[in-house]
């Protein structure tokens, strides 16, 4: 067994289940909100990617931006649907994660009507071959994956710390009642939380369906890692998901490697219970009460 | 009276006392002998109606409410379910009636674990997976027979509650619901990718409870007469969990409140875990139920898809009470199989329902009559505070106060008055009070006057001759017997009406200023 290749598989997985993981964290922290519609907007926005390629252009970069604008156009939708009509409402927290279900649903038999249940493809934006760096080989779409993430990632967390936006994001993830009472506002801050996590699920969309094919319900698998990795990382901390997604990508590719694809989930499972039972509030996760 | 008053202050539980909102309840005729003969359920002395005697305070005849109408709807309900649909349907409408029926069982056993233990799992599919799996599993290979099936589905449901209530002990709210929705993604999985459990056909050829001799039609009606034995059954299950020891220990340990149910010595944890294996082995149950009407299990019980519209159900028809999850049940259940020919819309409208129950019900539809007791409340306090800003008259917080009733309503109506009594008032009308002393005078001139002449005593103004026909002053009486009236201001009047037109002026200004 190559342990380079194990490495990069485990990082160009981790990439991309972090992209999701740090969507999740990041709405729960901010809003206040388990967003499970975040499966639908991934396989939303592959399908915006797919229409883009099909009737605009198969440039690499016109399909990445068709599946980043779709993504954050179905999270503002989310957001506006279930985050405006209720956070002021009693019962909010579990009331939210039944609308983003009932979003998700909704969505996914949407697109089945739309785009019928056969799978899609987009075209290999990053080429087809791979390149050899010392002694690893790495096909293009890992290397692409791996890029792409980080540079997202890094444009997304220095706006965050350095945008008037980011900030007002940051107050409201420490308390969103003094956020609210020192002047930010919920509501626009929350819509751009949702646009930001969306893009980042529309990248990620992308990104995985160089391997995988684009079908309606194609989200529920990334949606599921993506929760455990943000769960395991700790809900509302954007290293901890980081962390959680690494560990996680390895266990993912170890497994993969050495036992077989059917164990993937399984000890996937293990893993994350084995963290969550030592650290109920996973590896960074904040402490409850300091949301309220 | 008292008696009287008092019931009516006296709500049901789980409605707010709202000012004023009385329950009007329908009156059963009675006397005296018969308000303590009740049905008792065997054995004990719980009563399934509440039926409360008042005499009528003006008549003195006995009159009997009952004050929960609840159970005599569940048993109309549970008649018609009872006699209905084998009669009237067709083959596909009884074999949909189970499913419901079946839906309905593990719906309202979930409720045990979401709203009685307050642990959100969504796992309940994969638990009835767990023990349709398992049953099968022993009749496909070791031949065992429906009713073995029957008796072991509860220990695999036992088997798999422990293994996924382990991780419910440390884990709070929102963490374990995430996980638990991973746990069924998880068993999909696996259950897809082994041969022995029929990988993605399913786990098909276990016994069936219908015997051979059997026509089908005969064979859908004794399923169906089952399930509605497993109904019956869970809602038994239902009321002993949660209207006995285990659910009062749990209903004084709500969210948030826990840490002063464990000061009061309730081992608050304990119990939960208890409730959940108690519903665990009772969700298996209804597994084993399942793999004997459908000869089989699927991987379609672990899918989102199907926990989705389970979910649908609880919070259509409320969570935290059993009728919310056997109405919710119907309602999702008629739209899945009364539409199918619409296809994937059906779902659709089924998720907007689900999205328009949570954006505008707090709490599904049995939630409707407390919300609507609270948005009335809301608007009759409104009303009150926008009656309450004209002048002068009493709010309300104030009239409690008042224990002269009478006065409250004087001030009303005298408020009313000068209203009217501004709206006469114009240079004309003061003109000719100016020049027409001791002559007719017109209608509206002398409703001012008159309204002036009624004045109160205390604080009224007064013409005071200091040198008769030459000089004259206005002062104000000061309303108490042996207290001299007070001068008003230094302005000398020459003549008797003209200061009296200087007591109107005044009058008139005091008039329009209140």
């Amino acid at each position: 067994m190559d342990p380079y290749y194990l490495l990069l598989t485990a990082v160009s997985l981790a990439s991309i289940y972090g992209l999701l993981a740090i969507g999740i964290s990041i709405i729960w922290s901010s809003l206040g909100m388990i967003n499970l519609a975040q499966g639908f907007t991934f396989t939303a926005a592959g399908y915006g990617a797919w229409l883009v390629a099909e009737n605009i252009s198969t440039n690499g970069l016109a399909v990445v931006a068709g599946g980043v604008i779709t993504g954050a156009l179905v999270g503002a939708l989310t957001g506006a649907v279930a985050f405006v009509p209720l956070y002021d409402k009693p019962n909010f927290p579990l009331r939210s994660l039944i609308a983003t279900l009932a979003i998700s649903l909704m969505g996914g038999q949407c697109l089945l009507w739309l785009f019928t249940p056969r799978v899609k493809a987009l075209p290999k934006i990053f080429g087809v071959g791979s390149v050899h760096i010392g002694p690893a080989t790495a096909s293009y779409d890992k290397i692409g994956a791996i890029a792409c993430t980080a540079v997202l990632l890094l444009l997304t967390l220095g706006w965050m710390k350095r945008s008037r936006r980011g900030l007002e994001i940051r107050a409201m993830m420490q308390n969103p009642e003094g956020a609210a009472l020192v002047g930010v506002g919920l509501r626009s801050t929350a819509m751009a939380v949702m646009m930001v996590t969306g893009a980042m699920a529309g990248l990620a969309s992308v990104l995985l369906s160089q391997t995988y094919f684009i079908s309606p319900f194609a989200g529920t698998t990334p949606l599921v890692k993506g929760m455990v990795v943000a769960l395991a990382g700790g809900l509302g901390s954007v290293a901890g998901a980081l962390i959680a997604a690494v560990l996680i990508g390895f266990v993912e590719a170890f497994t993969a490697v050495e036992l077989g694809g059917q164990w993937v989930l399984i000890t996937q499972f293990l893993f994350i219970i084995a963290v969550l039972l030592v650290r109920p509030r996973g590896i960074a996760g904040m402490i409850e009460h300091s949301r309220e | 009276m008292e008696a009287q008053a008092g019931s009516h202050e006296r709500m049901t539980p789980g409605v707010p006392p709202v000012v004023g909102a009385r329950r009007w309840l329908p009156v059963l005729r009675g006397h005296g002998g018969a308000s303590w003969r009740r049905w008792r359920y065997p054995f004990t002395r719980r009563t399934p109606l509440l039926i409360e005697t008042n005499y009528n305070p003006f008549t003195l005849a006995a009159e009997r409410r009952i004050r929960n109408p609840a159970p005599i709807l569940w048993v109309i309900g549970l008649a018609v379910l009872a006699v209905a649909p084998p009669q009237i349907g067709s083959n596909s409408f009884v074999l949909s009636a189970t499913s419901f029926l079946m839906y309905a069982a593990i719906n309202v056993i979930w409720m045990l674990q979401i709203g009685t233990a307050g642990i959100f799992s969504l796992a309940s599919l994969a638990t009835v997976g767990a023990g349709a799996y398992g049953s099968s599993y022993l009749s496909v290979y070791f031949g065992f027979p429906w009713w073995a099936m029957w008796l072991t589905g509860p220990l695999f449901g036992l088997v798999f509650g422990v293994f996924i209530a382990l991780p419910a002990i440390r884990l709070e709210g929102f963490y374990y619901a995430l996980l638990t929705v991973g746990i069924a993604e998880l068993c999909r999985v696996y259950v897809i990718q082994d041969q022995t459990l029929g990988s993605a056909n399913g786990l098909m050829g276990a016994d069936s409870f219908v015997p051979r001799w059997m026509s089908d039609r005969g064979g859908l009606v004794l399923g169906y007469y089952l399930g509605f034995l497993l109904l019956l059954g869970a809602l038994a299950l239902y009321r002993v969990v949660n209207g006995q020891r285990l659910g009062r220990l749990l209903r004084a340990a709500p969210e948030k409140h826990e840490a002063f149910a464990e000061a009061l010595g309730i081992d608050y944890r304990r119990a939960r875990i208890q409730v959940f294996l108690i519903s665990s082995s009772a969700l298996g149950g209804v597994g084993a139920f399942y793999a004997t009407l459908l000869h089989g299990a699927t991987p379609s019980l672990f899918t989102i898809d199907q926990l989705l519209l389970l979910l649908a159900m609880v919070v259509i028809g409320g969570i935290g009470t059993a009728e919310g999850a056997v109405v919710g049940t119907l309602i999702v259940v008629l739209f899945d199989k009364v539409f199918i020919g619409l296809g994937p819309i059906r779902l659709i409208l089924i998720a907007g329902i689900m999205l328009g129950t949570v954006l505008f019900l707090r709490g599904g539809l049995f939630g409707v009559p407390a919300q609507y007791l609270v948005w009335r409340g809301k608007r009759r306090s409104e009303r009150r505070g926008r009656h309450s800003q004209k002048g002068g008259e009493v709010m309300p917080e104030e009239a409690t106060e008042i224990a002269d009733k009478q006065a409250i309503y004087v001030r009303r109506f005298d408020a009313r008055v000068r209203i009217d009594l501004k709206r006469l008032i114009t240079d004309t009308l003061i003109e000719e009070h100016r020049t027409t002393f001791g002559k007719r005078r017109s209608d509206a001139l002398e409703r001012v006057l008159t309204y002036f002449r009624g004045a109160a005593v205390t604080d009224k103004y007064a013409v005071l001759a200091v040198k008769p026909f030459a000089e004259y002053r206005i002062v104000a009486l000061s309303g108490r017997r042996g207290v001299p009236p007070r001068t008003v201001d230094d302005q000398i009047f020459t003549s008797a009406e003209a200061a009296l037109h200087g007591v109107f002026l005044k009058r008139v200004q005091d008039l329009m200023n209140s």
